[in-house]
């Protein structure tokens, strides 16, 4: 997928003045963030859960290759075939390939966020074969001329329904409504001959269980289980690092995942597929291909950022970012949003294309609170920010201003004198009514808001001539 | 009880009267309060800016003029989640370093959090009558738990009347160099933040994190409001400063 | 270097591996299979506490539950269910279900996997969650998956004794009684839904509008 990680700033501009999107997004909070509180709050002990979720994840990272060996001995034993792909490019070419030898002209496809990461679609296209994206939401944006998603589980959040059905009116020439059941029926019946038409169904996989050599899918809509049951062939493209080891550990984020994400206590469906039918088994598809793709995770795991890869996608970190709550999805550019995607998306893209997004949260902490495998995403992005430091990419002003800064500080009577200069020159600033409208070099702030002027002397002089006095 | 008083740069630069409030109450608390004359930063923007040689810089001269009083105390839950949260992160490379950081980290204290837990001060001599709404800066309530503390104190005070916003505990959209680098976006959270409060109908806004604070008021005036006052729980709940 | 080598390669240098390891050193956990936390309560120790708890669950996810005696009123329940809502009498079961007298029930049903265009499927179930008030189906020869899936209607019948608490407990059944997972096991919550158009909830997304649960037992 084309990255635009580094036009944040102005496209987070835009999302703010663009009032369908502000109405939609005020859903997040209404919808997903007392979902996920009040699923928390009726499970019980969530903050054991949590540690549980950690403790599986890390576990299963800790030993990523064994348990990947693992997986894939028990995957082919059962009949499946395992690709490995070191790239989006190569995970692109394995699949075009299963379909080009399998002579496959349609594809129906579930929600894979790994495949928007690899750009999947447009390489299936470029070799002829038709994706049909059929999650509702995939769906919708793959007729709004290959938008791309806003969120990772829900992605239209940013789209009212008016949007909908302006767009289902002049792509489906139906007579246009705006009852969201008449909506989701008028996509069902599009779609459901694309499922019994299509050769191949493609999806992602939430979990690999390394036990039994399965992939397993969450989902709502019962679209996910018709591409894995319905076509003669099933391909499952996902990240090295979804490998859980057991069936328990399964079960223990499989009560994570739906609560985190849209506070369900399951998903209507988790479909654990495994090898191919036996013998006499009718349904199902003929071949299994599953598609690891690393993509710059191996490199991840080595690095301080590793405990990004415990992530499970639930969504909840962007769900409860106050900033992604303000601007949506879109403006971070990429696949993923928020601060999870503010963390992968320059591990993943490089940080050369993606180095203002370590920058783009206030650090309040409320997705790290409420991640369901404890993932400190502010810590995180802040060493993403040392080693932009490090690698000399940050802006000479900036590296300089906090130097200078640095240096004074560590200067007591400097950084004294300094700030008793700057007391007296904010004073003058602030006038009459004590407030500065323009920041010399602060317009960020004061393009918005005042700045409250300070009392004209530091507490460090008052507090000297009080001492002097007594 | 000997206290340190960190007064943190934004007060002493800023809003003096904070410092001198926190001294009050920490007397009344019956501390003997000490103010290391020398003292600056606690290094906080540095670190957040991934800048960590200066950001050590700092907290070695933190650590140095702070270690060996009973208790350091800071009315800032952002600089004190930074000693108490951060500075093991920051120091761990420098074994000696890193005892001398845990140690201090391990008696710092955010000021009402020190005055309800550790001081016990049973009476607060505040004078403030009416409505107040308090904001939960997001270090203290997310790294120091402060949430009950602030709001136990101000119920000491007869005529103070709590009326909690919505999102209490949300952003407000300050985060340091962020309101600089994402203007718009700050903004955008400072109006929530102003919304909710001001729906409560109170007449001033209560916060412990004088950047929180400013940004509050400074998007407040900006909008027109110059009726609800917006001040720092410790000169709400000292008073009268001499 | 093939890529699956190379990939291997990056992680074993990236977790401080200089050589492929053994893969011994998973057994213990693996036999272990150490659960996690679950939701507790009055409800895991009883049979009736279950099925409570099941039906509970199952009626919140918006699935409808009721209870007959035993597999031969099953028939009539079907029946009922599907004329009070004014729904097709025709419908498509597993082979597992040909022998229930459907037909005396008033209800054309043809035991063969379903082709897309049927309304009714019914099935059994492999066993049934408490806790969430979820189906655990397996495919086989005799249990289609598409059964539950391609229909408008689903009805499952679900033997009490095959009530368990937790997902791990039908994990658990599944090794214990079929020794590995078949092709497909699916959990199944209650009708498909999609709450994609402003995060509100509509029944019957590309699978069943409803589901029928008749308890048996």
């Amino acid at each position: 997928m084309e990255i635009h990680s580094n036009d944040f700033k102005a496209r987070a501009r835009e999302a703010l003045a663009n009032p369908n999107l502000q109405k939609a997004l005020k859903l997040v909070q209404v919808k997903f963030v007392p979902g996920r509180a009040a699923a928390a709050a009726e499970f019980g002990d969530f903050e054991a859960l949590r540690d549980a979720g950690r403790d599986i994840r890390n576990r299963a990272l800790e030993n990523l290759d064994l348990w990947l060996e693992r997986f894939e001995q028990e995957a082919i034993r059962r009949g499946a075939r395992v690709h490995w792909a070191r790239d989006a490019a190569e995970a692109n070419a394995i699949i075009v390939g299963i379909a080009q030898a399998n002579g496959v002209k349609k594809v129906v496809k579930s929600k894979s966020m790994v495949s928007e990461e690899c750009g999947l679609n447009d390489a299936l296209e470029a070799a002829g074969v038709t994706p049909v994206e059929t999650d509702l939401g995939e769906y919708i944006l793959q007729i709004n001329d290959h938008e791309p998603p806003s969120h990772i589980v829900a992605p239209v959040i940013h789209k009212t329904r008016d949007e909908v059905s302006d767009l289902f009116h002049a792509k489906h020439g139906k007579p246009r409504t705006e009852d969201i059941g008449a909506l989701c029926r008028e996509a069902r019946e599009i779609l459901r001959p694309h499922f019994l038409s299509a050769d191949m169904g493609i999806s992602g996989a939430n979990f690999l269980v390394a036990e039994t050599g399965s992939t397993v899918i969450v989902t709502n809509e019962g679209n996910g289980r018709l591409c894995t049951t319905v076509p003669r062939i099933h391909v499952a493209l996902t990240g090295i690092e979804k490998v859980v080891p057991t069936l328990e550990d399964l079960s223990v984020l499989l009560r994570l995942l739906p609560r985190s994400a849209t506070g369900q206590p399951i998903t209507n469906y988790v479909s654990m597929n495994t090898g191919v039918a036996g013998s006499g088994d009718s349904d199902g598809p003929e071949q299994f291909h599953i598609v690891l793709l690393d993509n710059g995770r191996s490199r991840v795991l080595g690095s301080e950022l590793k405990e990004m890869l415990r992530c499970i996608r639930c969504g909840a970190c962007m769900n409860h970012c106050p900033v992604y709550q303000a601007v949506g999805g879109h403006a971070y550019g990429w696949v993923y949003p928020g601060p999870m995607g503010s963390v992968l998306t320059p591990s993943y893209a490089g940080m050369e294309h993606a180095h203002e997004l370590p920058h783009t949260a206030t650090g309040c902490g409320q997705c790290s609170a409420v991640c369901p495998v404890r993932i400190p995403l502010p810590e995180l992005m802040r060493k993403e920010r040392e080693m932009q430091v490090e690698a000399g990419l940050r802006p000479w002003q900036e590296r300089l201003s906090l130097k200078l800064w640095g240096w004074s500080a560590s200067q007591s009577w400097l950084y004294g004198i300094g700030t008793a200069i700057a007391a007296r020159f904010l004073k003058r600033l602030g006038g009459a009514d004590k407030l500065i409208h323009r920041l010399p070099l602060g317009g960020g702030w004061t393009d918005g808001r005042d700045f409250p002027a300070p009392a004209g002397k530091t507490f460090r002089e008052l507090y000297r001539a009080r001492k002097n006095l007594h | 009880m000997r206290v340190a008083l960190f007064v943190t740069c934004l007060a002493d630069l800023m809003r003096p009267n904070v410092a001198f409030a926190a001294l009050k109450l920490l007397k009344l608390a019956g501390c003997t309060v000490e103010v290391p004359e020398t003292q600056t930063c606690c290094g906080q923007p540095a670190y957040n800016s991934g800048d960590r040689a200066t950001a050590l810089t700092l907290a070695r001269k933190v650590i140095d003029e702070f270690e060996g009083y009973e208790y350091v105390v800071l009315p800032s839950g952002s600089c004190a989640g930074m000693i108490r949260a951060h500075y093991e992160e920051l120091c761990k490379d420098d074994p000696a370093l890193l005892a001398r950081a845990k140690k201090l980290a391990a008696c710092t204290y955010e000021l009402t959090d020190f005055l309800v837990n550790v001081a016990k001060l049973e009476s607060v001599p505040g004078d403030f009558a009416g409505s107040i709404t308090y904001h939960d800066s997001c270090s203290g309530l997310r790294e120091l738990g402060i949430k009950q503390q602030p709001r136990q104190l101000l119920g000491k005070m007869g005529q103070v009347e709590i009326k909690e916003m919505s999102e209490a505990e949300t952003c407000c959209g300050f985060g340091g160099t962020f309101s600089l680098k994402f203007g718009d976006i700050s903004t955008k959270l400072a109006d929530n933040k102003c919304e909710n409060a001001c729906a409560t109908g109170a007449d001033a806004i209560v916060g412990g994190d004088l950047g929180c604070l400013l940004n509050i008021e400074g998007r407040l005036r900006r909008k027109g409001d110059r009726k609800t006052q917006v001040l720092h729980v410790a000169e709400v709940l000292a008073g009268k400063l001499d | 270097m093939s890529s699956r080598d190379l990939i291997l390669s990056r992680i074993r240098a990236s977790i401080g591996r200089g050589a492929p390891a053994d893969g011994a050193v998973l057994a213990p956990h693996l036999a272990a299979r150490t659960r996690g936390p679950a939701p507790g309560g009055a409800w895991r120790d009883s049979r009736e506490g279950l099925l409570q708890r099941f039906t509970e669950r199952a009626t919140a996810l918006a699935s409808t539950v009721e209870r007959v005696p035993s597999w031969a009123e099953v028939p009539a329940a079907a029946a009922a269910y599907l004329i009070a809502r004014e729904l097709p009498t025709r419908a498509v079961c597993w082979p597992s279900l040909a022998d229930q007298a459907w037909a005396g029930a008033g209800l054309q049903v043809e035991a063969r996997p379903s082709r897309g265009d049927d309304l009714v499927g019914i099935t059994s179930t492999f066993c049934a969650v408490a806790d969430t008030g979820t189906l655990m189906l397996l495919s086989g020869a005799d249990t289609h998956a598409a059964t539950s899936l391609l229909p408008e209607t689903h009805i499952a019948v679900v033997p009490v004794e095959r009530v368990v608490p937790l997902m791990e407990d039908g994990f658990a059944l599944l090794r214990a009684e079929k020794g590995e997972a078949p092709r497909a096991v699916n959990f199944v919550s209650g009708p498909s839904r999609t709450a994609d158009i402003e995060q509100t909830v509509t029944l019957g997304a590309h699978g069943p509008y409803r589901v029928h649960l008749i308890l048996v037992g």
